[in-house]
């Protein structure tokens, strides 16, 4: 037991909470799949979309990560966590369109889920400013990813290739949702 | 109350490095101090993105305001912020970068103000002797000011290049995570 405990997130000083924070997103399949989603989405529905949601997304998110600090208990955190998936990776794979305001909303709604299960896993973090930087850090470059990969969709090949990123991470949600994975 | 959040907060003093002069190093302080990062960075960002950049009013009112402030912190009056004070700051600033939004000018004073005093009082300094401290310290105002505005002037070149635009407002957000994120910490006492 005690080998476990002092094996998780121990690393000491700002070095170490910056590491922590940075790894943090990546290691959980269904948060990362969610964040690229937001990119690929945000890349489908066009230049301002592409750049509007990742500015929302970080903000909710930390906002939602605030509450699960303070312990605020919010209700089918995982289910709305693997729901994310499915639904924004639905929106890729089916190439849906909404006005820029409804996208932003779905976006800003389950950044919430995201950030309280952050906030609620990880509330012991060596230096909370260098974890902040490097988890706020990940989930950006999680985004830029999916908007790179979603920059593809200018190219009729690449519409392919991003609507079945989209499917696949619908799949992966919904494995998440029925508890396969 | 305040203790277990200082705990939780353990400020980084001037870190010296070794074969440095107290200048160099009072230069540096800024840029090791991840907390004073957010804020110049938040700052930085918000100057630059003004059309057209104002480049009177602003490095005067944050010079000689963090000219002021770091002139108590050698008097021993300050020497270290509870560190949320500055998140909060970053977390404003970062707030009115990722909005894109223009700013009025007596607003863009305020922060430059605000974020001068706060820079300047929490930049104790563990030297002994005044006059090592007084080096140390003129270092950190030309590290503020340098670093600060030349960030400015390079985040400026981003206004009418439309990626480069969001690029900044994305930048901000990030600071508003971040800071969020660290006050949520603060507050309920928790980290470190």
């Amino acid at each position: 037991m005690t080998a476990t405990a002092a094996s998780a997130h121990s690393e000491a000083g700002a070095a170490g909470g910056f590491a922590s924070g940075l790894l943090h997103p990546v290691t959980g399949l269904d948060h990362v799949v969610a964040m690229v989603a937001v990119g690929l989405w945000g890349g489908f529905l066009g230049k301002r979309a592409m750049w509007a949601l990742p500015v929302i997304f970080p903000m909710v998110m930390a906002f939602g990560g605030a509450l699960g600090v303070a312990g605020v208990p919010l209700p089918f955190v995982e289910i709305g966590i693997a729901l994310s998936g499915v639904v924004l990776g639905l929106m890729v794979a089916f190439t849906v369109k909404p006005p820029l305001w409804v996208a932003g909303v779905i976006v800003g709604v389950f950044a919430i889920f995201h950030g309280h299960a952050h906030g609620t896993e990880l509330p012991e973090a060596a230096s909370p400013l260098t974890y902040a930087i490097g988890f706020v850090i990940a989930t950006g470059l999680l985004h830029l990813g999916g908007i790179a990969f979603g920059l593809l969709a200018k190219w009729p090949g690449g519409v392919v290739a991003v609507r079945a990123g989209g499917a696949a991470i619908a799949i992966t949600g919904l494995l998440f949702l029925t508890g396969t994975l | 109350m305040n203790a277990p959040l200082r705990l939780a907060f353990p400020h980084p003093a001037h870190v010296a490095v070794e074969g440095w002069s107290d200048l160099a190093n009072g230069a540096i302080h800024p840029l090791v101090n991840p907390a004073q990062m957010l804020v110049v960075a938040g700052l930085a960002l918000l100057l630059g993105a003004q059309v057209p950049l104002r480049v009177k009013r602003p490095p005067v009112v944050f010079a000689s305001t963090a000219a002021i402030a770091l002139g108590l912190t050698a008097a021993g009056i300050s020497g270290e912020v509870w560190q949320p004070v500055p998140c909060a700051i970053a977390l404003c600033l970062g707030g009115v970068v990722a909005l894109g939004r223009p700013v009025p000018p007596l607003l863009v004073d305020g922060f430059c103000l605000i974020a001068a005093v706060a820079l300047g009082l929490d930049s104790g300094v563990e030297t002994a002797g005044w006059v090592a401290v007084l080096k140390t310290l003129v270092g950190t105002l030309f590290g503020l000011i340098l670093l600060t505005f030349y960030t400015a002037l390079a985040s400026s070149n981003a206004t009418g290049k439309p990626w480069a635009v969001a690029g900044v407002r994305i930048l901000g957000s990030w600071i508003v995570a971040i800071s969020l994120m660290v006050l949520a910490f603060s507050l309920t006492g928790k980290g470190g």
